[in-house]
């Protein structure tokens, strides 16, 4: 070309890309009326302008059909109004109408999916639209902080929608039951009875015999609660303690009572009863005054598998028939609760809490013919009871740990704890927590270890990370003391922790093994459903959901020295460390309770009776919105992933 | 500026092609040469080109000062199909001016030409085109002014002022006070949108039945 041509040309080009600049400043204009482009930044805005086309649609016109294939663009609206209609016979989202204004954008959802839109988004009026190609978008979504923030959340309100619409799928299968998420503040008791501390027993015990009741809480001048007093303290602390009636009632009361701000709701209530086998929990208001008290009674009140009789029935169960019918009764209360709206890691921690309750009893059953006094030991949970996160059906993973008192001989020890523990497993296994294929159990030899082995065989996985080390360091590194002395568990965490922190190998081992499993998720259809063999067209929520956050929430656990072996808990302390943003791990654990939810729905509405629910679950059995978020829930999975990825170099 | 503006693109200012810049000349063959595109294709596989146009200087003095175009595919005004130029500041520069002239030659690239009353624009183009570049431009025209009575009788019967169809055809946030160019050819692109889909509702469905459509309206409203 000549140099003239090429002048020509480069004229050209230049008087296009200032006719380019002068549209966008328009339309820059535009977005800088209207959230979230009002703080986004100028290249951000810039990038918009240049690649956003305008369009318009007559009244009447169907601007997005479900029909009409994978999105391709994201659209704002300039002017005119759009109607967004529910598709289909089922409604997907709280709102079957919605009418979007100027300024408003849609289908957020499907073109971040890349999906075709699930409502029918029709132009009410006249509209003009800017249109931003969908591979525009996911550019400005990476790019912009304050886009992507403004597309996460908008995500996270559907997750909300579906959660809402879940909860409303179990109402209609349960009976009517006034919901566990009321707040405290409207149940129980409102003007509990109450006496000052300095006053004598004699007198506490005229006050309740007057007013009829069978408690007392006792509080300072300035109305926070110091102790409470029921008959059961008149017994042990008064009558059998030989204590004066002129003494002062805050010798007799039980101190330090258990409190929860009126806000808590009727589920924490719940748990705290369960968790800490209390049957009355005060509740204050924000400077912690007393303002009510909630009872079992209560809360009985509002179950009809009440807690208290569950729980009644399995501490005072006198065999393991009985239990089996309370494990039964827990999986009742658990769905009653699924039902009122319990999300999922509360529900699984509640679960958790009840057939604690229940291994308990077993254990006690088990202790009246096997007798270890003057023995340090301990029952141990594994895996996703020891992470108390345990579903409807969870086979068991157990195991004892003990300290040999001098003089004795170990062995000897181990033979009288592993004829215990065999029978504590069978007993487990006919109350509904199957027998472990992997033998994880207490009755195995291998892991029923004095205090000094379970160190030793920790120290070993994490020097050496083999597979079969990084497998067992997956299920045993989330154990919990379930029963018996505490502290030896104590230590041994403090051990792992030690070890682990000082090991930046095992964890990069074990973030290599996590990242092997990657999220189901197709580059040309939404889901991978031919993983699993023998199960075409399903996909294991646990295996390609569950675990890949759970993995790597033990490994940041384990890498910021954290305690807890809950996953949630662990992310979000982790997280708090090692100062990751709240709202990415916000978004990543929406994602994991979105799976969770799905898992439970799965177990309970799809589990045969007497058989163990499993975790495949077909997509195509899906509804729309529950896809896309189910989608949207494994790119979190995903996004975590890449984290991991990076933190630990592993390529 | 009028003073030079006007010197460089008024009256008396031409100089025919032979004293064309060769890369302006090659510019201009090449357009003269290209195939202009069907026009019978329907609007949406048509390429529009919106064009306004900047004078400076009052009445029969008045001269360019910018000419602004957007491209219109699928319906849509696409904004990496935009051109703008401005002649204002260009008066010690001949050559450029002719290159920008010969620029917004290749840009339209022949495809029909939409504007809101036709005459005062495309006079004001086909004297420069002339007097400079020896062309005699004369594209397809569409004009928004006679077209859009014609395609929207319940709206008005006859041409009325830009505003007043901004107003009645509610296009928001435009209407009133001076537009700059761009903006302006911003509300005419809106217009012309709103146009098309009224067209094909009336089964005009191709861009030569629309440039015909235009040029009956302007005849048959001027014999009237």
């Amino acid at each position: 070309m000549s140099t003239e041509n090429q002048v020509a040309v480069e004229a050209e080009t230049a008087l296009r890309e200032q006719g380019s600049r002068r549209m966008a400043g328009s339309t820059q204009a535009f977005l800088k009326l209207h959230a979230p482009f009002d703080k986004m930044a100028p290249e951000a805005l810039q990038l918009f302008a240049e690649k956003a086309q305008l369009s318009f649609y007559p009244e009447g016109a169907r601007i997005v059909t479900p029909e009409s294939g994978p999105v391709r663009f994201f659209y704002l609206i300039e002017s005119g109004k759009v109607q967004a209609r529910q598709a289909g016979e089922v409604a997907v989202t709280e709102y079957s109408v919605l009418t979007l204004s100027p300024g408003e954008s849609f289908p957020i959802g499907a073109v971040t999916a890349g999906r075709p839109s699930t409502n029918l988004y029709l132009a009410l009026e006249d509209t003009f639209c800017y249109q931003l190609p969908a591979e525009d978008f996911l550019t400005l979504m990476a790019t912009s902080r304050e886009f992507n923030l403004f597309c996460t959340r908008y995500i996270a309100s559907l997750l909300n929608q579906s959660r809402q619409q879940l909860q409303q799928q179990f109402a209609q299968r349960a009976s009517e039951q006034q919901t566990l998420n009321s707040p405290l503040s409207g149940i129980g008791s409102r003007s509990p009875v109450t006496v000052s501390p300095d006053i004598p027993v004699r007198q506490a015990l005229e006050t309740m015999s007057a007013a009829g009741v069978g408690s007392l809480v006792i509080a300072g001048e300035d109305r926070k609660p110091v102790g409470v007093f029921t008959r059961s303290d008149l017994l042990d602390r008064v009558v059998l303690a030989d204590l004066p009636q002129s003494a002062p009632i805050s010798q007799a009361m039980s101190p330090a009572p258990f409190m929860l701000e009126e806000q808590a709701t009727a589920y924490d209530a719940m748990l705290a009863m369960a968790t800490h086998g209390i049957r009355h929990v005060l509740v204050t208001d924000a400077e912690g005054r007393l303002s009510g008290v909630v009872s079992e009674r209560d809360l009985f009140a509002l179950q009809r598998v009440g807690l208290r009789q569950i729980r009644q029935a399995i501490e005072s169960a006198p065999d393991v028939e009985s239990l089996r019918q309370s494990a039964s009764d827990v999986r009742q209360l658990a769905f009653n609760m699924l039902a009122q709206g319990v999300g999922a890691g509360q529900l699984t921690q509640f679960i958790s809490a009840l057939n604690d309750a229940l291994t308990k009893r077993i254990l006690q059953l088990n202790l009246e013919r096997h007798h270890f006094d003057g023995i340090e030991w301990a029952w141990l949970a594994f895996g996703s009871e020891g992470r108390d996160e345990q579903t409807f059906s969870t086979d068991q993973d157990n195991g004892i740990v003990f300290a040999v008192p001098e003089g004795q001989a170990a062995d000897a020890i181990k033979e009288r704890f592993l004829a215990f523990a065999l029978e504590v497993n069978k007993d487990l296994d006919r109350c509904g927590f199957p027998l472990c294929k992997g033998n994880i159990m207490a009755s195995n030899p291998q892991w029923c270890l004095t205090l000094e082995q379970w160190k030793e065989q920790f120290t070993q996985w994490i020097r050496m990370p083999q597979p079969e080390a990084l497998l067992n360091a997956s299920i045993f590194f989330d154990f919990r003391c379930l029963y018996g002395k505490a502290e030896l568990a104590e230590s041994m965490r403090r051990h792992l922790l030690a070890q682990t922190a000082a090991n930046g190998l095992f964890l990069q081992a074990m973030a290599r093994n996590a990242l092997d499993v990657e999220p189901p998720l197709g580059k040309l259809r939404d889901f991978l459903t031919d993983l699993e063999p023998g199960h075409p067209g399903k996909i294991d929520l646990k295996k390609y959901g569950i675990r890949i956050f759970v993995d790597v929430a033990r490994i940041y656990a384990l890498a910021a020295g954290v305690h807890n072996t809950n996953s949630v808990q662990r992310l979000r302390i982790a997280a708090q460390r090692l100062s990751i943003r709240e709202e990415e791990i916000n978004a990543i654990l929406e994602g994991l309770d979105f799976i969770q939810l799905l898992r439970l729905r799965h177990q309970y509405l799809e589990g045969e009776p007497g058989r163990q629910g499993d975790n495949l679950i077909n997509p195509d059995d899906l509804n729309e919105l529950d896809r896309r978020i189910l989608k949207e829930s494994f790119r979190q999975a995903r996004k975590i992933q890449s984290r991991l990825k990076l933190d630990y170099q592993v390529h | 500026m009028v003073g030079g503006l006007k010197r460089l693109l008024g009256r008396g200012a031409a100089k025919g092609p032979a004293g064309l810049d060769a890369g302006v000349r090659a510019t201009v063959e090449a357009w003269r040469a290209s195939p202009a595109p069907s026009l019978d294709d329907a609007h949406f596989l048509t390429r529009y080109v919106l064009v306004d146009v900047a004078t400076a200087g009052q009445g029969g003095d008045a001269v360019l000062a910018g000419i602004v175009g957007l491209g219109v595919r699928a319906g849509a005004i696409l904004p990496g199909d935009a051109f703008a130029c401005d002649f204002a500041g260009a008066e010690s520069d001949p050559v450029a001016v002719d290159r920008n002239l010969a620029a917004f030659l290749t840009y339209a690239d022949k495809a029909p030409l939409v504007t809101f009353h036709s005459p005062f624009v495309a006079g004001h183009l086909h004297k420069v085109y002339s007097e400079r570049l020896g062309v005699d431009f004369q594209p397809r025209w569409i004009d928004l002014a006679w077209l859009l009575p014609s395609l929207f009788p319940e709206k008005a019967a006859k041409p009325v002022a830009l505003d007043d169809w901004l107003e009645m055809l509610g296009i928001v946030g435009s209407a009133g006070g001076r537009r700059d160019t761009m903006t302006n050819a911003l509300v005419l692109g809106r217009l012309f949108q709103m146009l098309l889909v009224r067209a094909n509702d009336k089964d005009v469905t191709t861009a030569q039945q629309l440039v015909e459509e235009s040029q009956a309206a302007t005849r048959l409203r001027r014999t009237i």
